[in-house]
């Protein structure tokens, strides 16, 4: 690709990514603001009901919930709208010229928009709960980064999938509830049992979440071994994503 | 490979004009449009699962009774267009017309023959395609001039000549699902011909929608490309479109290619076909 194609895909990336938050918000009163209201909201209400659960082991437990909820959102809210972007643009991929990544790609970047307005939410309940800043606070931007490369492998793979099975929209509903709640965001992870601890520790959502907690509420960095499963999981899953979705494009156009 | 049948009404003298024209630049001009036995098979129903329920159901009866149907949407297919020729496609519906285009447009891979078209300068414009209902107009503009390969700069330099050509002053700030199907097509019309220089055009039946004003100026413009130097094909079901436009026709029905050549020899066939199935 040289400069001026290069040009032409961040421009068009801009144009389907704001498409999709003028969308998303087109009949609201509020708009955009919602993306900074709904992690606050939904953090409220699990802090209401689960601070007392809780409240012996998690200090700052909103702040805690918050961490990951935020980045939950991420990842739920790029691979859902990737899943079905080749179906819902079926028109315009019969007259683009640019690659069909596109697709899945913006929807993720709008789920990172998104997230950068909670991110909004998420700064100022910093504040309000006075935690104090530490220097690995800015790494999350990093766990964000690898947090979005593994959701866009996923997504393409998803995107690529719906095409063959209407059905994996549902499956993959309910594989995210059970993900969910595998990802351990509204209760500490040892008080589960061992044999769920085993699962959640080796789940990589929540190496990314654990990873930020540790950073933003307790003043650590990630060691080693979680610095490279969070490294191995994002360019793993984002270049088997692009690989299989390499590999299907030129069938997509005929199956939907 | 043209007629000179005698034709009655003021757009004879045009007509001629095109023609000779076309045949003109038959002799000079470089084939940008090389089709050649061009076939699409869809497997459906049978083999393609559309969802899991099916696949599974499928995968337990091992596929013991092979209902795979394979359908032969296009067979054998071949044309040429040169530079500046304007290629009339014509068929009735289902017959294999808009596979065709997705084919020469690169979205399809045909699984026989080959098309040789530099795909960067195909344009495809089908009927209010690509278009967001839930955005306004103005960031419709933006965003299917961004799909179809214009800059940022070149839609702000030319946004008033698009709405212009549209007749859509005043609509702009309105959500698209709010307008005529008239109003779409125009819109769409005005940003995929706004282009200085479209080198190749292909109209899904862009010609035979919209009011007769709109339907004359539509033509027009498709007049100026000609004259630009674009090569133009043409996809429709009306045989007034065809007359009036090109200067080759290519005659497909279900899927086979009944007959290519002179405007008015194929619609004479497809005229007499047609009326040999209303008996």
């Amino acid at each position: 690709m040289n400069g001026e194609q290069i040009k032409q895909y961040m421009f068009v990336i801009r144009e389907l990514t704001g498409r999709e938050i003028k969308r998303k918000y087109a009949r609201s009163f509020l708009g955009i603001l919602w993306s900074v209201l709904n992690p606050l909201l939904s953090m409220t209400v699990m802090s209401l009901i689960f601070s007392t659960m809780f409240k012996r082991n998690i200090e700052n437990y909103p702040i805690y919930y918050l961490t990951a909820s935020i980045l939950w959102s991420l990842f739920t809210g790029s691979t859902n709208a990737a899943l079905t972007s080749l179906v819902d643009n079926k028109m315009m991929l019969i007259k683009v010229k640019l690659p069909m990544s596109i697709f899945p790609l913006s929807r993720c970047c709008t789920a990172l928009v998104n997230f950068g307005y909670s991110l909004i939410a998420f700064v100022v309940m910093l504040l309000v709960f006075r935690i104090p800043p530490n220097p690995y606070m800015p790494l999350l931007l990093l766990y964000v980064a690898g947090l979005f490369f593994f959701s866009l492998g996923l997504g393409y793979m998803l995107s690529d999938l719906y095409t063959v099975f209407g059905d994996i929209k549902h499956l993959y509903s309910i594989l995210l509830m059970l993900w969910m709640y595998m990802s351990a965001l509204f209760y500490p992870v040892e008080s589960t049992t061992p044999q769920m601890q085993a699962i959640i520790l080796r789940n990589p959502i929540y190496n990314f979440i654990s990873s930020a907690r540790k950073s933003m509420l307790y003043a650590q960095p990630p060691n080693t071994a979680e610095w490279l499963r969070m490294l191995c999981w994002s360019a793993g899953i984002y270049l088997l994503g692009r690989l299989v979705f390499r590999k299907t494009q030129s069938k997509v156009l005929q199956r939907i | 490979m043209s007629s000179k049948g005698k034709r009655k009404g003021n757009t004879q003298e045009r007509k001629q004009e095109i023609e000779e024209k076309g045949r003109a630049m038959k002799e000079e001009k470089q084939i940008v449009i090389d089709v050649s036995h061009v076939s699409m098979q869809f497997r459906i129903a049978g083999e393609a699962a559309g969802s899991l329920k099916e696949f599974l159901i499928r995968a337990l009866k091992r596929r013991s009774q092979s209902r795979s149907r394979i359908l032969n949407a296009l067979d054998d297919i071949s044309f040429q267009a040169r530079e500046g020729d304007v290629v009339g496609i014509i068929g009735t519906n289902g017959s294999g017309k808009s596979t065709l285009l997705k084919i020469i447009s690169g979205a399809l891979e045909p699984t026989g023959g080959t098309v040789a078209v530099d795909r960067s300068k195909v344009q495809l414009l089908t009927l209010g395609t690509g278009f967001d209902m839930e955005l306004t107009a103005k960031e419709n503009i933006y965003l299917n001039g961004a799909l179809i390969g214009y800059s940022r700069e070149y839609i702000d330099k030319k946004y008033d000549d698009i709405v212009a050509f549209a007749e859509l002053e005043g609509f702009m700030g309105e959500r698209m699902k709010n307008f005529s199907s008239g109003m779409v097509s125009r819109l769409g019309f005005a940003i995929a011909t706004m282009r200085d220089t479209p080198e190749i055009l292909i109209l899904d039946e862009v010609l035979s929608v919209g009011d007769m004003f709109f339907r004359k100026k539509s033509e027009q413009r498709i007049q100026e490309m000609i004259h630009g130097g674009a090569t133009v094909l043409i996809v429709t079901h009306s045989m007034d479109v065809i007359l009036k436009n090109c200067n080759y026709a290519v005659w497909i029905e279900k899927g086979k290619m009944q007959m290519a050549g002179a405007v008015r020899e194929v619609c004479e066939g497809y005229r007499k076909y047609q009326n040999g199935r209303k008996k």
